[in-house]
């Protein structure tokens, strides 16, 4: 412990060392380029759950449900059913399942193999079943992390950037019917304020517009824009997000994901 | 045999460029995880994943981030050019500066967030100075 603190004081005192001028206490962030202002951090689903872990206990148990083995439908369902798998993979974590937590690192992997990125995953599915065997919870939710972003930096490098979006899509959207479920049972103003998320829902709709118009037209994806459509009102909510507000995001993201599940 | 061996020259200098760039993005980043290390001791979990670019002295750049109330944040960014001084702070989305703490020192910056409220907050890097004439930097981001 001393020695933590330790690299903690040393770490700041060489701070004072640099000459960096005070921050304003204010910008003007409509004054900005827009150029400047062209990434979006997509958190991942422990920055979410971590806090639901801190307002209460859930029962993890009743939000988890089984993923598919195998890959269903076109490329784009794949994308976003892959996105959900890995979503429930932190689930399972929270639920403490290792057996489901297995289950799905292969499943990640059968899916990953057929949207064309199973080299890349590999490594990451091994990780998460080793991980789940000796109920290293830690490790494996920074596997399933890593394997999002490898999954997404793989697709990005077969020029699938689009596919990459459905994969974040996919696991959002389950991760908003998990938490939902969650606030649903036990509501507190907290737990529904994690709703609020403005900026990740304009970053997809635009991601969404941006697609080629043959991929805009796949009736999962149009699914999947409408139902942000219909989310827009109670995310971009600047007031307290009350139980019915909960419900209805519930109620779509059950909705999208039911579809994303389906043959 | 000319031309062949002026387009072979070519396509090496490219890579090398390339292979350049890169590297000084992965240095980058290397300071950036270096400056987080004393951080995942004290409980945090560091993001796999990465933001980075270069910029040149004196330029912003915004990456608009999802923050949820009750958890903490950290964000470390690191440069591989060692007289530079970069900079990164945190704002909500009225623009007021949401950062509880910050430091800065050679190769690093770094800016901690207890968010007041869930939503969206704006994280602005800067090379304040460097004798470069465009600077690496990487920011990764650690929660607790």
């Amino acid at each position: 412990m001393k020695k933590r603190g330790f690299a903690l004081l040393l770490l700041s005192s060489l701070a004072t060392s640099a000459i960096a001028s005070d921050p304003p206490r204010h910008i003007d962030l409509g004054a900005m380029p827009a150029t400047v202002v062209d990434d979006v951090i997509v958190p991942v689903p422990s920055e979410v759950f971590g806090v639901l872990d801190k307002l209460g206990t859930p029962n993890w148990h009743e939000v988890l449900r089984p993923t598919q083995s195998n890959a269903i439908g076109e490329r784009a369902q794949v994308a976003l059913l892959l996105g959900t798998v890995i979503a429930e993979g932190f689930i399972a974590v929270e639920a403490q399942e290792s057996e489901e937590v297995k289950k799905i690192g292969r499943n990640v992997l059968n899916l990953a193999s057929a949207v064309g990125v199973r080299k890349s995953v590999a490594a990451r599915s091994k990780a998460i079943i080793d991980a789940a065997d000796r109920k290293d919870w830690q490790r494996v939710r920074l596997e399933l992390d890593g394997a999002l972003t490898d999954v997404k930096t793989a697709m990005i490098e077969l020029h699938d950037e689009q596919l990459a979006q459905l994969v974040s899509l996919g696991g959002w959207l389950r991760g908003t019917e998990a938490l939902t479920t969650v606030v649903n049972r036990s509501y507190s103003k907290d737990g529904a304020e994690l709703l609020r998320q403005p900026a990740l829902l304009e970053y997809f709709q635009r991601r969404l517009k941006e697609m080629e118009p043959r991929l805009r037209k796949n009736q999962l994806v149009a699914k999947v824009s409408e139902s942000l459509v219909a989310m827009k009102p109670v995310i971009e909510e600047t007031g307290d997000v009350s139980a019915k507000d909960v419900e209805k995001i519930h109620d779509i993201s059950a909705d999208v994901v039911h579809a994303v599940n389906t043959r | 045999m000319k031309t062949f061996s002026r387009i072979l020259t070519a396509i090496l200098i490219f890579g090398l460029f390339v292979h350049r760039a890169s590297a000084t993005l992965d240095d980058a980043l290397s300071f950036a995880l270096e400056a987080a290390d004393p951080y995942v001791k004290e409980g945090f979990t560091v993001r796999e994943d990465y933001w980075g670019g270069d910029l040149g002295v004196k330029q912003k750049k915004a990456i608009m981030q999802q923050l949820f109330k009750g958890n903490e944040y950290w964000f470390w960014m690191g440069t591989d050019v060692s007289n530079a001084v970069v900079s990164v702070h945190v704002y909500d989305s009225d623009g007021n500066l949401a950062e509880v703490e910050s430091w800065h020192k050679a190769h690093f910056a770094a800016a901690r967030v207890t968010p007041k409220h869930s939503g969206s907050y704006y994280l602005i890097v800067e090379i304040e100075k460097s004798d470069e004439e465009r600077t690496h930097w990487a920011l990764a981001y650690g929660f607790r």
